[in-house]
């Protein structure tokens, strides 16, 4: 079955100011040091009967949510605080705004949201642009020391599972910063056929995938992976889920190692298969530091309807 | 045409293929191209090891071997022999991703040592468990663990009662399982029951020993990239090797300066090398001549694979890739039309008798000459005289900068300013590193091929020289990837380069072949000390003991030299030779503020940063000197 036979449960928006949360709803969200993540501010005079629930600090470990006007700690690797939290949010329907939120936070807030029965939706807002030169040069270079923590499980996500290598596909979901990859390339140590990269298609914007192949360049070339290249639409995580179907498929037996350092959207799908496949998939994450001003401006909203996704490994 | 003709794939695709130089790449293959390094046999005793040694010196491959998967394939695939091995060893990679699950503030260092000896035991039994499985397989006779073993082992992981090894697996299987989900809410507990730091282990190997089929046997338990362990983790391990002995013994493969910890969990011990565990410095085993040799063996054997119906090809890269003498590089960069030029300078200021003394000796020498009266501010006849009066210090004087000379022939030309060829300079840029030897080699010969020549011709000197280049770029370029502080020895090869580059090109009046540094700090600030680590355990930089203080007052333990793989993609020599004071802030200077620095340091050797990059180094031209 093609990506097109298959439900996109995604609501566009061409900007932010077109979409105001549902009455009856929770907004969770933090903000980043990215201007596109201040939008859920300016919501909350025009929404009615929406709680906004506000991350105000993300750590390594955990992270402080201001809710009902207290500040409450959670740890990041305890379920039964993630989901005591959230049972203390009163609506039923519960929106995550992943664009202020590093993956380490939404990605076990997203989980634990599931098994507590929340209607998910995911939010994320596109950047209008990038202020770091997009099209890395050969020869550029790029401060990984404070661009990334170093591989670490995501909290929740960690496997203790030993596959022989032969039994391993690493699917990295690529972004424009190759240096990323190719230091995830040298952990991982996969085999070079067994490497099977997702480029964003179409980008955010026309010429992002580009961009992507320009900023990858020397690992793609080095492991050969530009054959095995896949496309998924770059900001759906339901497009990048059903890409790591199929490459699953094609990959029987195989555990797959996702490295989610492409497009948010991406991370999202990334997660949600590894909610659905826990024992076929290994997420591998770098942690990157965002640098300041990063990006730029807000383009298209878009709302993710997580909870239609059928995940038959959640609550399992 | 036949169709086999069309199936074969051509020369190019099968060097690609046989010259694959990462054992995790090279998978089956990896064990027919095995060429046994002279370290071998040492590792195959009974006494814990610690291999030491860079990225691509073949750790992997040698532990790798040491396996049972690997000793099956090396010694034929023969399943009747396997009862008869004296040793089997189970390969483990250190994978990050497992091993920093068991960090981060949640919980206090104690707590995380008892989590993490517990995960070693549960990791180490399963392979354990998957060798008996994989013996069974082999040997269907072979005895089985018995029911009371079983059950021993299984107490010791508080796992079910089980009977036998493979209810043993399946139970481990699970116990694994819940304990990941343990670890994923390590906040939430209840903590589930931990084994003892290897009491497991201690008893499946005592059931193991006591099957006749072992009996005698050593186990090795062959732990690959242990920098990757937190260095808590790393005493937990060294405690393991501290007391493992009888039943079973650790190999264990490290990158150099990758061991963060030498104690145990003992505070009052430590791993201590002889007697804890032989260590086996790779770079210090196979070096010069012995390196030479293996890596023309491990190289040649590779060579003798490819198939080709057309012509005959070169066996031997002692022949497919000639070196030159200084003499006949020193005419490919043009030597002549310099030496026309001196002799006609000279030739209005001296004799046509003292001239003719010019046709008896290399056009080299007589640059030689030219190059002295530059560096002294002398006229050129008079050193021309001084020479024609003291020829036996001309003679060493020509010895001793011979090789310096050829960096400075073409130092403002583009195209090839200085060639890298030969089996034995190649060597020297692989600096004992076999993965560096056999990508100059492959580079080489499809550089070779794309170029159209054939198998059967020997390489140029110029697509040697571009293959060292271009192997000295993918280096470079790869480094920024190799740790999460890659930018910064990126800069630091970068800006070294460029001094020694320079140094190099001008020569004159100055020592020749300066390609060390040691630093003239009596201390190092913890950053320094990090940067420098990190350079050599990721091949940016070689280090060696120093031994030639050149002052009371320097302190420093090694000398430093940029990895010479990097030589030619900056142009400068390859040869450990001559070294230079750098200070701390130097170094960090190059990191932090290079066009200042390398200006300020050039400076101090009276010399400027104001030569033309080579061509291959355009590529940094705006890091070098602003867009």
């Amino acid at each position: 079955m093609g990506a097109k036979d298959r439900p996109l449960l995604t609501d566009s928006y061409s900007k932010v100011d077109d979409f105001i949360p549902e009455g009856g709803s929770a907004y969770l969200s933090g903000t980043s040091v990215e201007q596109r993540s201040e939008h859920a501010q300016a919501w909350e005079s025009r929404a009615t009967d929406v709680e906004f629930v506000r991350v105000i600090e993300q750590n390594t470990t955990n992270f402080t949510v201001s809710l009902k006007g207290q500040d409450l700690r959670v740890s990041l690797r305890s379920e039964s605080q993630l989901q005591n939290f959230l049972r203390n949010v009163d609506q039923s329907t519960l929106y995550i705004d992943i664009t202020g939120l590093g993956h380490h936070v939404w990605a076990p807030l997203l989980r634990a949201a599931l098994h507590v029965g929340k209607l998910v939706k995911a939010v994320y807002v596109e950047p209008s642009g990038y202020r770091f030169n997009p099209n890395p040069m050969e020869g550029d270079i790029f401060d990984l020391s404070v661009r990334i923590k170093g591989i670490s499980p995501i909290p929740g996500f960690a496997s203790l599972t030993e596959s022989d290598e032969e039994n391993v596909c690493f699917v990295p979901l690529l972004g424009f910063e190759g240096t990323r990859f190719a230091h995830i390339i040298e952990e991982v140590q996969p085999l070079n056929e067994r490497v099977i990269p997702v480029i964003g298609v179409p980008g955010f914007l026309p010429q992002y995938p580009f961009h992507t192949y320009h900023g990858n360049q020397l690992p793609l070339t080095n492991t050969e992976a530009w054959r095995n290249v896949r496309f998924a639409i770059a900001n759906c995580p339901f497009s990048l889920f059903y890409t790591l179907e199929d490459i699953a498929a094609d990959f029987p037996q195989s555990l797959l190692k996702i490295a989610p350092i492409g497009t948010k959207p991406h991370g999202l799908g990334a997660v949600l298969y590894a909610l659905a496949r826990p024992k076929q998939v290994e997420l591998i994450y770098d942690h990157p530091i965002r640098k300041e001003e990063r990006t730029e401006g807000s383009a298209r909203l878009l709302v993710y309807n997580v909870s239609t996704l059928p995940l038959s490994g959640v609550g399992k | 045409m036949t169709e086999e003709d069309v199936k074969a794939p051509g020369p190019e695709q099968q060097i690609n293929q046989l010259f694959g130089y990462r054992a995790e790449v090279l998978k089956d293959k990896l064990f027919d191209l095995f060429t046994m390094p002279s370290y071998f046999p040492e590792l195959e005793t009974s006494q814990a090891c610690m291999l030491v040694g860079g990225r691509g010196t073949g750790k992997t491959t040698v532990l790798r071997g040491l396996s049972y998967e690997g000793q099956y394939a090396l010694r034929g695939r023969d399943q009747k022999g396997i009862a008869t091995w004296p040793y089997y060893g189970f390969y483990y990679r250190v994978n990050t991703n497992r091993v920093t699950a068991f960090r981060g503030d949640e919980l206090g260092q104690a707590d995380w040592i008892v989590l993490f000896a517990h995960y070693l035991n549960l990791v180490m039994c399963d392979l354990a468990l998957k060798f008996m499985e994989w013996f069974q397989l082999h040997e269907p006779a072979a005895q089985k663990l018995s029911e009371r073993d079983c059950r021993k082992v299984a107490a010791s992981l508080h796992l079910p009662d089980v009977t036998t090894s493979q209810g043993l697996s399946d139970c481990l299987e699970i116990q694994r399982i819940k304990f990941e989900a343990y670890i994923n809410n390590v906040v939430d507990g209840p903590r589930p029951p931990l084994s003892m730091q290897s009491a497991p282990i201690d008893t499946l190997f005592e059931a193991m020993q006591g099957l006749p089929q072992f009996q005698g046997k050593n186990f090795f338990f062959l732990l690959d990239e242990y920098e990757n362990f937190e260095p808590y983790q790393q005493r937990v391990v060294n405690t393991l090797i501290k007391h493992a002995g009888e039943l079973y013994t650790f190999k264990v493969g490290v990158k150099e300066l990758g061991i963060k910890h030498r104690g145990t969990l003992d505070e009052a011990q430590q791993l201590y090398s002889p007697a804890d565990y032989s260590e086996i410095n790779i770079a210090e085993k196979l070096k010069g001549e012995s390196f030479k040799q293996f890596a023309l063996t491990v190289c040649n054997e590779r060579l003798s694979q490819i198939t080709n119906d057309r012509d005959e090809i070169i066996r031997d890269f002692m022949v497919a890739l000639p070196g030159l003498s200084e003499d006949d590089e020193a005419e490919r960069l043009g030597i002549y039309t310099k030496v026309a030029a001196i002799k006609r300078e000279l030739g209005r200021r001296v004799t046509p008798e003292q001239l003719a003394v010019l046709e008896e000796i290399p056009p080299l020498q007589t640059y030689l000459i030219y190059f002295w009266a530059k560096g002294s501010g002398h006229r050129i006849e008079v050193e021309f005289k001084d020479f024609l009066d003291n020829r036996e210090e001309w003679e060493t004087r020509y010895g001793n900068y011979k090789h310096a000379l050829l960096y400075t022939l073409k130092r403002r030309k583009s195209g090839v300013r200085k060639y890298y060829a030969g089996w034995d300079v190649f060597t020297q840029l692989a600096g004992n590193n076999i993965r560096y030897i056999l990508e100059l080699a492959v580079q080489s010969l499809l550089l070779h091929l794309q170029r159209g020549a054939l198998l059967s011709e020997p390489v140029s000197p110029e697509v040697q020289t571009e293959a060292a280049q271009a192997i000295g770029k993918k280096n470079l370029l790869q480094l920024e990837g190799f740790s999460v502080h890659g930018a910064d020895l990126t800069k630091l090869l970068l800006g070294l380069g460029r001094i020694f580059e320079t140094m190099a090109a001008d020569t004159f009046g100055h020592r020749p072949e300066v390609t060390q540094f040691y630093l003239s700090d009596t201390t190092l600030q913890p950053e320094v000390k990090a940067l420098l680590d990190s350079a050599v355990m990721h091949m940016a930089l070689l280090r060696a003991p120093g031994n030639k203080l050149t002052a009371s007052s320097d302190t420093r333990e090694f000398d430093y030299m940029v990895h010479p793989i990097f030589s030619a993609f900056f142009v400068f020599s390859y040869r450990r030779k001559r070294k230079m004071a750098l200070s701390a802030a130097d170094l960090l200077g190059l990191v932090n503020n290079h066009r200042k620095t390398i200006k300020d340091i050039l400076a101090r050797t009276q010399r400027e940063d104001s030569l033309p990059l080579p061509d291959q180094l355009q590529l940094f031209g705006t890091y070098y000197h602003g867009g």
